[in-house]
């Protein structure tokens, strides 16, 4: 199903937090690889690590040991890479446009080439029209929105998701996956996704790590082989249970 | 797609300008409170100066006051246009060499951490000095002039800017800063896009303590520096005990520093529109 080498490869990563109370073991041993234009979901309970892992991964926090490996011939992983943070995190003193352009302005590319792209974006997560407010005229769902359009406009290859939906109405949600999967299938991007949301993360993803509490271990990483383009049937379908089903179990045996 | 919401939805920039004005005419609505006390005040002095028959040389009413500044006595015939306008110069220029060398000087502080370390002590140090003490050797080294208040001035009033700014710069979010830093952002970028936009509400209020600071110092400059100005018509007349002059100036001053203290909270909304629609009443 995907390429022989991995765009990604993470060798028991491990991470220790050293607090005023002592050490805290974020993430005990974690191992798995992303290959390209694969969507990878990592699901697990509160407090596991997973922002750890994306943080790590983006090289915004050092590793305590093991590896990543990044295969540099397939993407430039300082320029190649979109990340959409837990929070929002948009700049107040910026309108919404100026918010989505912020990395070209950060990469030093050619602003006026993007203009375009960053009000097609606005428009793809459903906020044309507001190119010219600012940030705390939105409701915390369309900050996100706008966080998202921020993480795609310089075309990265590899896209980091920190539980992106979560601020998002249940019905805001799906539409949002729906985009997500026609922006995913269209542009040969590779997407690590990081949910609370179970039932999400089977319908998006190639394959979901399910990682332990903390110190967090991979329990299992299921591939999920259910048939592309997804739509909305796919999720009353009894594979759909099963893997519910496989995930569920394997969370409660933590 | 949710195309429920028209591009008419959102905040075109005509409605950015009535905001300001909405800005403005309430705060004239909620100064209008602080314009009864003041006038208040100056009633209940009036009254009591007529009152207990006080000497004008002791405390001369607010209308003598308003008098001499209207007609000058020929005991006392100073130019007050001249005066005035020597004074607002001093003010204006003092505030603004202040606010500018305070915050450049911040930014190279907050810049270089080994920098601030070595630089911060010594700023506490001057900043305790009584400014007082060390204008005369100020006007010995310097001359009487303008730039003699200015140097006075600064003295006085760059503290609360250089700390406030630091602050702002020193401020931000860790979660922002993982925002370009994961791009690879430089430090000039960072800088540039986050910190100094980040520290803007800080300046701001530096500055506004800096405004009323810039009036005390160019006031004590003319006290002790200069042949003009409020402060030397404070001084001179002091000579001769003429005590009405000293209160128009004292009027003078605290309009002017009411006047600066404003201008310097439109210029904030100026600068920082985006909190134009927080918080509406
Ligand atoms: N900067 C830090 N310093 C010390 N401990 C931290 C720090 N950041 C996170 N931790 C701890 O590391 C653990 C993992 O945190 P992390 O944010 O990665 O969890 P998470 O899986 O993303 O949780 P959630 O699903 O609630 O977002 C938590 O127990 C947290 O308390
Ligand atoms: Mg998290």
């Amino acid at each position: 199903m995907h390429g022989n080498t991995p765009l990604l490869s993470i060798r028991e990563l491990k991470k220790v937090y050293k607090t005023r109370e002592g050490e805290l073991e974020a993430l005990g041993s974690v191992t798995f690889d992303i290959y390209p234009q694969e969507f990878v979901s990592i699901v697990g309970p509160s407090g596991c690590g997973k922002t750890t892992l994306l943080k790590i991964i983006a090289g915004l926090l050092p590793k305590t040991s093991g590896e990543i490996f990044v295969d540099k011939k397939q993407f430039d992983p300082s320029r190649e890479v979109g990340f959409v943070f837990q929070k929002p995190l948009l700049l107040p003193w910026r309108k919404v446009i100026d918010n989505v352009l912020l990395p070209i302005e950060i990469l030093k590319l050619d602003k006026r080439n993007y203009i375009e792209k960053a009000r097609a974006l606005l428009e793809l997560v459903g906020l044309s029209g507001f190119e010219n407010n600012y940030p705390n005229e939105l409701s915390g769902g369309m900050q996100q929105r706008v966080s998202i359009a921020r993480a795609l406009i310089h075309d990265p290859k590899l896209i980091l998701m920190d539980e992106p939906f979560g601020a998002l109405d249940a019905l805001t949600r799906e539409r949002m996956n729906l985009e997500l999967l026609r922006i995913w299938s269209e542009s040969q991007k590779t997407i690590l996704f990081v949910t609370h949301g179970i039932q999400e993360a089977i319908f998006l993803s190639d394959r979901v790590i399910i990682l332990s509490a903390r110190p967090s271990r991979m329990i299992k990483a299921l591939d999920i082989e259910l048939p592309r383009p997804r739509t909305m049937e796919v999720r009353s379908s009894a594979e759909f249970g099963v893997y519910s089903l496989e995930v569920y179990r394997c969370l409660e045996l933590t | 797609m949710n195309h429920v919401l028209k591009s008419t939805d959102s905040l075109t920039p005509p409605s950015r300008l009535n905001a300001l004005i909405r800005w403005v005419t309430r705060s004239i609505q909620k100064n209008l409170n602080s314009i009864f006390v003041v006038l208040g005040f100056f009633l209940l002095w009036e009254a009591a100066v007529w009152v207990f028959r006080i000497p004008p040389f002791i405390l001369p009413a607010p209308s003598t006051a308003l008098s001499h500044l209207l007609f000058p006595r020929a005991e006392a015939n100073y130019r007050w246009s001249y005066h005035i306008s020597s004074t607002v110069l001093a003010i204006s220029l003092s505030f603004v060499a202040t606010s500018t060398v305070g915050i450049l000087i911040a930014i190279a502080l907050a810049w270089s951490k080994r920098l601030k370390e070595i630089i911060l002590p010594a700023f506490v140090f001057i900043n305790s000095l009584p400014i007082i003490a060390i204008a005369p050797i100020i006007l010995l080294w310097m001359g009487y002039g303008v730039f003699t208040n200015m140097v006075i001035a600064f003295l006085v009033g760059f503290f609360p800017v250089v700390i406030n700014t630091i602050t702002g710069l020193e401020a931000v979010d860790e979660d922002l800063l993982d925002l370009v830093r994961y791009l690879h952002a430089s430090k000039l970028q960072v800088f540039l896009k986050i910190r100094i936009p980040n520290a803007l509400p800080y300046i701001f209020s530096g500055l506004k303590i800096c405004s009323t600071m810039s009036i005390v110092g160019a006031i004590v400059g003319e006290f002790i520096a200069s042949d003009r100005g409020l402060g030397y018509i404070i001084i001179n007349a002091q000579y001769s005990m003429n005590t009405p002059p000293i209160f128009s100036s004292l009027i003078l001053i605290s309009l002017a520093g009411a006047l600066l203290f404003t201008l310097v909270s439109l210029l904030e909304r100026i600068l920082m529109p985006w909190t134009a629609f927080e918080a509406e009443p």
